[in-house]
């Protein structure tokens, strides 16, 4: 009896306690201080809940209470739910308060949009989402979601991120799985020591009052240094298919077993096609190439994604007869066409991406968001990358987009992690040659090469298929800091078997040097300024990253007019240090012309935070000394 | 003999064309050019469009809507193979209430070593997408396309709507033969006009044609079952006809600075104004402005809302108890409504959930919002009233379609005054709107459902004010301060991006691309007190504005406030260039020498002028001793520059660049 009023006694303070505890929470003005700092929105309680049921099925439920301080922050509820035929949203619910608690509105699953997944260049997918449309109507409040998801697929385990993103804090959050099926569970933790985050075992963590970051200029991607876990079941199912997953290797395997094999079938009459196109043709990499060359002649990309299409590429049949697929059977058809003229290459999947993210060498999981395609060597940094989404790309270059990242290949023996090409500061190299007249009313009247080559040349090509109109418009923001610039003619030339990209250009500009009186400011360089300054931060929090390196060299002969004379000229100058190198000199070559020659690289690196000042300072004064004027004054 | 020859010509064109573009045949002509001879930079081309629309009696459902579509498009290059792929979307709201898309049909024509190879069309290159509760799209990618393809297909589209969508002449790459038909029956009388701002004009031919319907009715003989009768009878009835032949095309270009490029588009816009159905009472629906306002105002989520007060009036008797003037009860109901409700992104002048509802749940639509504005505003007896409008991305209203309006704000006239006024954003205030409501013209509604235009262009001139100090120091460091006052729609742009941001933000603005500018001290006055302009003030120190070359000194006066790029980099331009509202840009700029120099050489004073002061810039200096003052101001009266005076304006803007960008010079003495 006595028990049993204990019991109740303790019952009724403990929900007092967790009610009063509750109501706070809906309270945005209670939020301590350390977490408005920066922040946009405030997450202020996130638990989510994961039962494993089965190798092909669990169930997602989360609660989740975030404040949203102000219209910036709109964009974390954190309530859209993708789904197709193999999620069943069973519960979706959402409450909105004021910030002091009261009820504002209540928005039930059905009165979610519901729109479909197909955006950008997709043209068609069978995804759909499920999203929160609120108008705020006052700042701060808070979104109460509550759902339960059913997974019939779980080749995809939702990860943990105890912070949402930049300028959001963690007031709490948690994250637990429980077992009830015979499959085992990977997870790996990242980033966890520096933050509050509490580990009770292995599948269960709670992380209290995680400030919010904010992004820098050059720092690394915000999963790099933010805490994230993530986990993938050992055994699972995509789309009705059985997999393995305990490493690369097995998990590369049932890719190859299950995805690939039997979707490489060529019509008779490609097959022979083809092989009469290498006729003659001796070494693999040039068969390869004129593969390369001909799919690209023959294919365009169209993103399609139904069913387990989202991973399993389309029959090479089908891609020979439509002429267009995805990524996947692009490769896929490409690499069947190497097949039957005896070159090897493997499917391999890869972020593509500006941003350089790699496959996870230590965790193997369905990752990724795109497929290129490999040819093996010896060793593996002489492995040909072939990204065959393009028509335009140089056969086996990938800068910008693949270059420089692990990536798993598959193999028919299985998985395996390889870093795919990276391109050099020395051969990223941009060259660039000008004649320029200067002159006696300030004009420069002038011819320009620019040579680019490596990572450099993707920054440039893209300009030869523009229209022509865009491709003037195009030079003039090149050249933004030179005022009322006119193109007189451009011709381009890709060399795409040495992948050289070459703009000749010829233009003026009346009233190119600044005037002061009798005298003209003439900036010798003229083509190749760098003029923005990293941003300056009184405490840099984050260490940054310059994730490619290259080569500037310009070299131009300026022709004085011989009413001018020279009154002042800046000294040459060399610097160098760990970001990079620059230099620059001014030589008289004859009466009335100057050659000014320049170099400038930056390399790649990942420097410390507390090494950002100096880097700043570094850029800062190749700015200024990209300004260095020459005084030039009239002789009479 | 001569007339004779010349129709014989005639005919053979004619009837050359008509095979051309006989679905599933191309020419091999059409398959070994390479490029478009009159458009070289085009990616593509339709070689031919038939768009045909006509009205099909069904017993069931009365006229229907067909739209039929055959293109032929030729594909130069990689760049044009975004023409190989279509998305054409379909209302979808209900079982009867649907637009459907049937008889889609494709080929892709390439030729292979001399001989034209056809590739079909076929399901697996076709996809419906539910898009949303109100639109479907049907998509299809054609096979095996390849620089140098043909490609070519036909659909039908079926609407039980009477209403025809705007029938577009242009495309963004050109059109080689161009058939159109709209066939419409007398009984269903439209409106029709082509777009009069597109460069291009088609040439349309109007005619009638003869139809009939035939309607079947079962008769009972009334003894039993299977005694029943079939007759039939035939009405006969007028189409009318416009159709269009039109060849090369011109492809409709982008520009930057375009308010909206639809508007320039060449197109057919066609609205019901009447119907005349047989022993059915005339029923008309827009034959004049007059009559579409009052049409609108007649509507329930139109008319009705205006008039319920039962759910604010305690509310605004409290706000505006003690209030006497007018428009001090105007300022207080519009902070009120500002306050209360907010906009949801959605556009629209009839009310979407009613005012009421919109009101206690704190957001609405562009109507509940104003409207409800309007309401108050009566309720409190100022003279407020509706006005009607198209916002820039919905194009101008071109004539007489209810269309042709998309929102509607509120205008409040009494004694010497008139103020426009839109509750959607919290920093619009009296005569400064969000800038997607100045379009052209807005129809006002009296309450008496009688309505009239007035213009939405704004005429004040929104001044951005500017005083700056400065001390060159003997390092050659810069310090000074600075005050800037910003009013109007100058002080509403400032508002919507930094009056709810961290002050940290602007600082930030201020600093970026100016090297080593440091700004602190910022004080930001009225952020978000809207009746009043803009005050800030900050200090600033720069170490790199002046440059030592040689023993003289250099210097741009203005510092780091001169603009360094001419946004205008065309050398022509094809539509009119819009700057949103009349500017005045005003610098007053004092420095202080360092000891021990003196001025060398300085930019002379000098005033340049656009269109007969249309734009206007002055640059005045003014040496005394350690002291230069400079005055620069530079004023655009007007907010739209025709493309005509385009080259005229570029170079006004150049010499402008030019001016900010001369240099004052310092030697030592």
């Amino acid at each position: 009896m006595l028990k049993n009023i204990l019991l109740t006694l303790s019952f009724i303070l403990l929900s007092l306690s967790s009610m009063s505890q509750e109501e706070a929470l809906f309270q945005s003005i209670l939020i301590p201080s350390e977490l408005i700092e920066k922040s946009n929105s405030v997450v202020r309680y996130d638990v989510t809940n994961i039962e494993v049921k089965a190798y092909n099925k669990y169930i997602y439920t989360k609660t989740r209470l975030i404040t949203i301080l102000n219209k910036k922050g709109n964009d974390d509820y954190g309530a859209a739910f993708q789904y197709d035929s193999n999620t069943n949203i069973k519960k979706l619910e959402v409450k909105v308060f004021d910030a002091f608690g009261k009820e504002l509105k209540k928005i039930k699953k059905n009165d979610f949009q519901d729109v479909s997944a197909v955006s950008g260049s997709t043209l068609y997918s069978d995804t759909r989402f499920k999203y929160l449309d609120y108008t705020p109507i006052t700042y701060p409040y808070s979104i109460l979601l509550e759902t339960e998801i059913e997974y019939n697929s779980t080749a995809f385990f939702p990860s943990w991120m105890p912070l949402d993103g930049f300028y959001s804090s963690t007031q709490f959050s948690e994250y637990k799985i429980s077992n009830e099926s015979d499959v085992d569970i990977k997870i790996k933790t990242s980033n966890f020591e520096n933050y509050a985050i509490e580990k009770h075992s292995d599948f269960h963590y709670s992380a209290k009052n995680l400030k919010s970051l904010k992004p820098e200029s050059y720092s690394p991607s915000f999963r790099s240094f933010a805490p994230y876990l993530k986990v993938a079941l050992k055994e699972f199912e995509m789309e009705g298919v059985k997999g393995v997953n305990t490493n690369w290797q097995d998990f590369g395997k049932w890719m190859h077993d299950r995805l690939l094999v039997g979707t490489e079938e060529l019509p008779e009459a490609v097959k022979s096609e083809i092989k009469s196109l290498v006729q003659g043709v001796t070494s693999d990499r040039e068969k390869a190439k004129v593969v390369y060359n001909y799919m690209q002649n023959k294919t365009r990309y169209i993103s399609v994604q139904i069913g387990i299409g989202g991973w399993k590429p389309m029959l090479a049949e089908d891609v020979d007869r439509l002429g267009y697929a995805d990524c996947k059977g692009l490769s896929n058809y490409t690499k069947a066409l190497l097949k039957e003229v005896g070159v090897e290459a493997n499917y391999a999947v890869i972020y593509g991406a500006r941003n350089i993210t790699n496959i996870d060498s230590e965790f193997s999981a369905t990752e990724g968001n795109h497929a290129v395609l490999c040819i093996p060597s010896e060793k593996e940094e002489d492995y040909i990358w072939l990204e065959c989404t393009s028509q335009t790309n140089p056969f086996g270059y990938i800068a910008n987009w693949t270059d420089d990242r692990d990536a798993l290949v598959i193999t028919p023996d299985g998985g395996k992690i390889v870093h795919t090409t990276s391109y050099s500061a020395e051969e990223s190299l941009q060259h660039t040659t000008a004649s320029i007249l200067f002159s006696k009313e300030g004009a420069i009247d002038a011819n320009v090469t620019i040579k680019t080559s490596g990572y450099q040349y993707a920054l440039h090509e893209g300009i030869q298929t523009l229209p022509s109109n865009d491709q003037e418009l195009n030079l003039k923001e090149y050249w933004d800091y030179i005022n009322d610039l006119n193109i007189t003619s451009m011709v381009f030339e890709n060399d795409k078997d040495n992948v050289v990209f070459t703009e000749k250009v010829a233009l003026s500009a009346k009233n190119y040097a600044a005037k002061s009186g009798k005298r003209f400011l003439f900036e010798p360089n003229i083509f190749n300024k760098v003029t923005g300054t990293p941003t300056r931060y009184k405490k840099r929090t984050l260490d940054f990253e310059i994730d490619r390196g290259f080569t500037d060299q310009d070299e131009f002969i300026i022709t004085i007019d011989g009413s001018l004379e020279i009154e002042a000229q800046p000294k040459d100058i060399t610097v160098k240090n760990k970001f990079g190198s620059y230099s620059f000199s001014i030589e008289k070559v004859s009466e009335t012309e100057l050659l000014y020659k320049r170099t400038y690289s930056l390399n790649k690196g990942y420097y410390p935070k507390e090494e950002y000042k100096a880097f700043r300072d570094f850029i800062a004064n190749v700015v200024k000394l990209d300004k260095s004027k020459i005084v030039l004054i009239s002789k009479s | 003999m001569k007339t004779i020859i010349v129709c014989l010509m005639l005919g053979i064109t004619l009837s050359f064309q008509a095979q051309n573009f006989k679905y599933g045949k191309v020419s091999e002509e059409e398959l070994k050019e390479t490029i478009n001879p009159n458009d070289t930079s085009a990616n593509a081309t339709v070689l031919y469009k038939k768009h045909d629309v006509r009205f099909e009696y069904r017993e069931s459902d009365g006229f229907v809507q067909i739209v039929e579509v055959h293109e032929r498009i030729k594909i130069y290059n990689n760049e044009g193979f975004n023409w190989a792929t279509k998305k054409i979307r379909l209302y979808n709201r209900s079982a009867s209430n649907s637009e459907d898309l049937q008889e889609l049909k494709g080929y892709t024509y390439n030729l292979v070593d001399g001989d034209v190879e056809k590739e079909k069309l076929k399901k697996d290159g076709i996809f419906e997408e539910i898009a949303n509760k109100y639109w479907k799209y049907k998509s299809f990618t054609m096979p095996n396309v390849k620089a140098g393809s043909v490609i070519e297909y036909v659909y039908e589209i079926m609407s039980p709507y009477t209403q025809i969508d705007d029938i577009y002449f242009q495309y963004s790459i050109p059109i080689k033969t161009y058939e159109l038909r709209v066939s419409t029956p007398e009984y269903l009388v439209y409106n029709n006009l082509l777009n009069p701002r597109a460069a291009y004009v088609p040439n349309l031919v109007n005619s009638k044609a003869n139809k009939s319907i035939t309607f079947t009715s079962k008769q009972s003989n009334g003894t039993g079952a299977g005694a029943s009768t079939f007759s039939s009878s035939k009405s006969n009835y007028l189409d009318n006809v416009i159709s269009c032949n039109a060849t090369n095309v011109p492809a409709l270009k982008d520009e930057p600075l375009v308010d909206n490029l639809d508007n320039y588009a060449s197109k057919l816009i066609m609205e019901l104004s009447m119907t005349t159905f047989p022993n059915t009472p005339y029923k008309t629906y827009s034959t004049s402005w007059e009559q579409i306002t009052k049409n609108i105002y007649d509507d329930p989520d139109f008319g009705d809302q205006l008039s319920k007060t039962n759910y604010f009036d305690e509310d605004v008797d409290a706000l505006i108890s003690g209030v006497t003037n007018p428009i001090e009860k105007a300022a207080l109901i519009f902070d009120f409504v500002k306050s209360k409700v907010k906009w949801n992104e959605f556009y629209g002048f009839t009310s979407e959930s009613g005012v009421k509802k919109a009101y206690n749940d704190g957001s609405g639509n562009s109507a509940d919002i104003n409207l409800m504005l309007i309401s108050m505003l009566r309720y409190a007896g100022i003279n407020a009233n509706p006005v009607l409008i198209s916002t820039k991305n919905n194009g101008i209203p071109l004539f007489p379609t209810r269309q042709g309006f998309n929102y509607v704000i509120c205008i409040i006239q009494g004694d010497g005054f008139s103020a426009l006024l839109d509750a959607t954003e919290s920093y619009s205030t009296f005569n400064t709107l969000p800038l997607r409501t100045l379009n052209w013209q807005g129809r006002l509604i009296l309450d008496n459902g009688r309505s009239t235009w007035i213009e939405l262009q704004p005429n004040v001139v929104s001044s951005d004010v500017t005083y700056l100090n400065a001390k060159i120091n003997p390092d050659f460091s810069i310090e000074g301060k600075i005050r800037n006052q910003k009013t109007d729609y100058v002080a509403k742009q400032f508002r919507n991006r930094f009056a709810d941001a961290n002050p940290e933000e602007y600082i930030k603005y201020v600093e970026r691309n100016n090297g080593e500018l440091v700004v602190s001290e910022l004080e930001i006055e009225n952020a978000r007190n809207v009746s009043q302009p803009i005050n800030l003030t900050y200090n600033y120190s720069t170490t790199n504005e002046i440059e030592e070359v040689g023993d003289n000194l250099y210097f741009t006066p203005m510092l780091f406030l001169a603009s360094e790029e001419n946004p205008f980099k065309a050398e022509k331009r094809s539509y009119p260039i819009d700057l949103s509202y009349p500017f005045n840009d005003k610098y007053v700029i004092n420095i202080m020498l360092p000891e021990g120099y003196e001025v060398e050489s300085i930019p002379q004073s000098k005033k340049i002028q656009f269109n007969e002061g249309q734009g206007e810039f002055t640059y005045l200096v003014n040496e005394n001793g350690r002291f230069l003052q400079l005055t620069i101001n530079f004023e655009m009266k007007t907010s739209l520059v025709l493309s005509n005076d385009y080259e005229i304006f570029k170079n006004f803007y150049t010499s402008i660049i030019e001016t900010q960008a001369e240099k004052i010079m310092l030697k030592k003495i």
